[in-house]
């Protein structure tokens, strides 16, 4: 199909009209690959203060904390009101004493109020002027629809015509919907028939039915995609994420709108409404708002205590010393969770740890084994290029044949188990007929979930994965290794001083019954597991044609040093060690050492950890941990990466001894082996980045739930592998559940901006920031705030909006707290 | 070959961030642009200074040239929306006359 002259030309106006009216909504990542997103995104050029008053417009969202959690923060000393003096200072430097104290006082006493929501929509603005419910009607039934196309193998009947996309096969199943003609009435089935062909034109010939002139048309379709932002999302990330050989069906932007389109111009024409004059009306209304200056001033407060505890705590001297010659290394992901198990390891003997992206630099397409899928197993922000396979060791083949056969059994019978369920009828004997044995097999998993686990472990086949290039089209070649394992090493700075032992460790979440198991995953794998990453890294930086190589470009891994692949669970709070069999047996004695401290390391965060889960303050926390990760009906297995606050870029040196409350992600850098800055910028450019997209992920989903939150775990219906519904229907939940951030109705994790803070030359630290387009909007948007200093000893300076710097001044802390209600 | 015997089109080039590639291939599709040529990770000087090319782990960020050759009567329709798609977003498009020995490939 092609297409040519005028038609393609306002088509082509068409796509980039809905693709500027789609950036308020960021994209949604489906469950079995959930990541964290920053749910603005799209709007991270115009800086947070215009981004969220976008969001507040158009998504009708709460972009800041609630003012009874900081009311009640300043109550508990967490906001002093130095903290606030010194905000409202920051944002208006020009008023005197008495007009911060007048701003005070208004500030702690107004009460917050929304503002009045303002018609997107055609269809809104006719139910405000009539009384009728169209815009929901038409949420509901486009909804449904999308669920339909999108179904991953759910239903027994797919719907037909998917691979033309969503309107072509909605227009043909169109004219047939009872639903479509209760809404639109008869006669609306000829014009049914009649649709245009192209989604494009029909979303011009409606908003022009609707009476929308073209200057209104990017408003018109924001408001239309806001209406159903999860499915929204969900597009988003089908069109602009998903990698080309995706097999899920395109559900596109353009799609979605044509067939809601169609939708509101049948409904608000059926209801006998005049739109015409009605939607002229709506758009001649101003659509910005102002920032609310209050709501800043009282968000920059509360990061400004936090950042000023860390700081001035990163300022002091730590008691624990560098270690000179470690008998072990733990190289962790930089997520907020390793901080701990750092901490806790190194108070148990002479280890040192480093922190780096949980994908060890290796951006792989794996295929476990037996699997028929294959994994991005690297950030989303890279495309794999390398595709690896696990495959079983030689002398392991038979093994791996009878454990596959028991998977594809055990498979099976789940597929006979899901027709079962799904089937009209038998659902209803299903539960009679099975119910003593599924309901013995839950628990059984629940009552004795270490048992089960050890069992699994002991079938498994040992296995490798193909690392090295094969006739498959598998694997690295050499040069590649040598590439990957050099930047890997330099971008953490470990470039000498190693350790007899090196244990790369990934991680992971274990939890049972979770359709958002995946965000409790490494997000650097992809929302994945870590541990392919850490296996294919270990096999790498063990070859000896990869060290020679890598000892002509400077870094020098001794020959008794060995590198171990590991994966820590961080839901239960143990590491296992990957690949035993590959270990040489005059190490065994060593890793036993080591492994008897990573136990204890991992009791003592267990113990930590689930103190402060509801329910955990139990007299066995880690068989309480384990229990939790495989209950069936436990809505918060973990506390996943709720309270991250900041991203810490420097040696160990800065952080050694301190307990950072699993707040911060850690990631090592070694200034003096990276002159050029080529290792800063890859780290601010990909894990801080990634970093900021959990930290904003958290931060909407605590400040509104229900706007950017993925709603109660116990009312989620999922839909196929795409994600969750709340009950039946509607929209598609973005977001993390309510369980992840929430602890009942009172927020868990604190909603901060994430807080970056870099030990580097501060010249070279402006030079990587001016370079990258995204690190400039992120710091001098008002995203992320970026506080740094050339060494140890000098004072920390914070970079300014002009890209300037200026020297970190601590809000005062005094005893003159006014007396204001809380 | 000569030049006589190849067929005049239209060659279109864009550089855009990582970020705005599913957008410009939309637009491509919208217009009637049979395919392109991606080159990534291009670098360069612009108005604004040094644009860095390679970036180890985000291909998002960095910044891709795109190449498609449109008969002419298709070219307005890309132009007008590559217009359109770099009037709030950075990048540069660079419009000239082309041949192309196979024709039918483009149309």
């Amino acid at each position: 199909m092609t297409l040519a002259g005028g038609g393609g030309t306002a088509r082509a106006r068409t796509r980039i009209d809905v693709e500027v009216a789609a950036r308020v909504i960021g994209p949604v990542w489906p469950l079995r690959s959930f990541i964290a997103v920053n749910p603005l995104d799209g709007l991270v050029e115009i800086g947070f203060d215009a981004a969220v008053a976008q969001a507040q417009r158009w998504l009708r969202a709460r972009c800041h904390p609630d003012l009874g959690l900081l009311r009640a923060a300043r109550h508990a000393g967490r906001i002093t009101d130095d903290d606030l003096r010194a905000s409202v200072l920051a944002r208006h430097p020009s008023l005197g004493d008495d007009e911060v104290a007048a701003f005070l006082s208004e500030l702690l006493e107004r009460p917050v109020a929304r503002p009045p929501a303002v018609p997107r929509t055609a269809a809104e603005r006719c139910d405000e002027r009539l009384g009728t419910h169209l815009a929901v009607t038409v949420d509901a039934m486009v909804a449904t629809w999308c669920a339909a196309f999108v179904d991953e193998g759910a239903a027994a009947w797919p719907m037909p015509g998917r691979s033309e996309g969503l309107y072509r096969a909605w227009r043909r199943l169109a004219p047939h919907d009872p639903g479509l003609r209760r809404l639109a009435g008869r006669q609306a089935r000829a014009e049914l028939r009649h649709l245009s062909e192209h989604p494009e034109d029909a979303i011009v010939e409606a908003l022009d039915d609707l009476g929308v002139p073209p200057e209104s048309y990017r408003d018109e379709l924001r408001g239309q995609l806001c209406r159903l932002p999860g499915w929204t999302g969900y597009a988003r990330w089908r069109e602009d994420w998903a990698p080309p050989d995706e097999p899920a069906p395109r559900l596109s932007l353009v799609d979605l709108l044509a067939v809601r389109l169609v939708h509101e111009r049948l409904a608000v024409r059926a209801a006998g409404a005049t739109p015409r004059a009605v939607v002229r009306a709506i758009h001649s209304q101003p659509v910005g708002q102002e920032p609310d200056d209050h709501a800043a001033v009282w968000l920059d407060a509360y990061e400004r205590h936090y950042r000023d505890e860390l700081l001035a705590t990163m300022a002091r001297p730590t008691p624990t010393s560098s270690i000179r010659r470690p008998v072990a290394q733990l190289v962790c992901c930089i997520d907020a969770r390793s901080e701990g198990l750092r901490r806790h390891l190194e108070a148990t003997g002479d280890y040192e740890t480093l922190g780096f992206a949980g994908f060890f630099g290796m951006a792989i397409r794996f295929r476990p084994l037996g699997a028929t899928d294959v994994r991005a197993q690297c950030p989303v922000l890279v495309t794999p290029g390398v595709s690896i396979e696990e495959r079983p060791i030689p002398g392991q083949e038979r093994l791996a044949e009878r454990h596959l056969a028991r998977g594809e059994t055990a498979a099976a019978a789940g597929s006979a188990f899901h027709a079962a369920k799904t089937g009209t009828g038998a659902a209803f004997t299903l539960a009679e007929i099975s119910g003593w044995v599924t309901g013995a097999a839950a628990a059984a998993r629940t009552l004795r979930p270490r048992r089960r686990v050890r069992a699994e472990r002991r079938s498994r086949p040992r296995t490798a994965p193909t690392v090295d290039a094969n006739a498959d089209g598998l694997g690295f070649t050499l040069d590649e290794q040598v590439l990957y394992a050099e930047t890997a090493l330099v971008t953490m700075g470990l470039t000498g001083g190693f350790a007899p032992l090196v244990l790369l460790c990934g991680h992971r979440g274990r939890t049972t019954n979770n359709p958002h198991a995946s965000a409790l995953d490494c997000g650097a794998c992809g929302g994945n597991p870590g541990g392919p990453n850490a296996r294919v890294a270990a096999a790498i930086l063990n070859r000896s044609e990869v060290r020679s190589d890598l000892r002509e470009r400077g870094v020098d891994i001794p020959s008794r040093t060995w590198f171990v692949a590991g994966e820590h669970d961080t839901t239960t709070d143990t590491v296992e060690i990957l690949d035993r069999h590959d270990i040489p047996p005059g190490l065994a004695g060593a890793v036993a050492v080591f492994e008897r401290d990573l136990a204890q390391a991992a009791r003592r965060l267990a113990a930590e950890r689930v103190r402060v889960l509801p329910g955990g303050r139990v007299r066995r926390p880690a068989a309480h941990a384990a229990v939790r990760a495989h209950d069936w009906a436990e809505v918060r297995p973990e506390w996943g990466l709720a309270r991250n606050a900041a991203f810490v870029v420097g040696p160990r040196a800065m952080s050694v001894g301190l307990d950072l409350g699993c707040r911060t992600f850690l990631h090592s850098y070694d200034p003096a082996v990276d002159p050029d800055g080529t290792a800063l910028e890859t780290i601010l450019t990909a894990p801080m980045v990634v970093a900021q997209w959990i930290n904003a992920q958290y931060y909407f989903s605590t400040v509104d739930p229900d706007v950017f939150g993925g709603g109660d775990k116990t009312q989620h219906n999922a839909v196929g592998g795409v994600g969750v519904l709340l009950g039946g229907g509607g929209d598609l939940r973005a977001g993390l559940p309510t369980q992840s951030v929430l602890d009942g109705d009172d927020p868990y994790h604190e909603p901060l901006r994430l807080l970056t803070v870099v030990q580097a030359p501060l010249e070279r630290i402006t030079a990587v920031v001016d370079r990258n387009d995204v690190l400039r909007h992120l710091f001098d948007g008002g995203w992320v705030t970026l506080a740094a200093r050339s060494h140890p000893d000098a004072p920390w300076q914070l970079r300014c909006g002009d890209g300037t710097w200026a020297q970190w001044q601590p809000a005062v802390r005094g005893d003159d707290d006014m007396e204001v209600p809380v | 070959m000569t030049r006589q015997s190849l067929t005049p089109m239209t060659k279109v080039e864009v550089v855009v961030t990582g970020d705005d590639l599913p957008a410009l291939r939309e637009v491509f599709a919208a217009a009637g642009a049979t395919g392109y040529t991606s080159v990534a990770n291009v670098s360069g000087v612009g108005h604004h200074g040094f644009h860095q090319g390679r970036l180890a782990f985000n291909e998002r960020d960095a910044l891709t040239l795109v190449i498609t050759v449109v008969p002419d009567d298709r070219a307005e329709a890309v132009l007008a929306g590559v217009q359109l798609l770099l009037a709030d977003r950075p990048g540069v498009m660079f419009v000239s006359d082309t041949s192309v020995s196979r024709p039918e490939y483009f149309r």
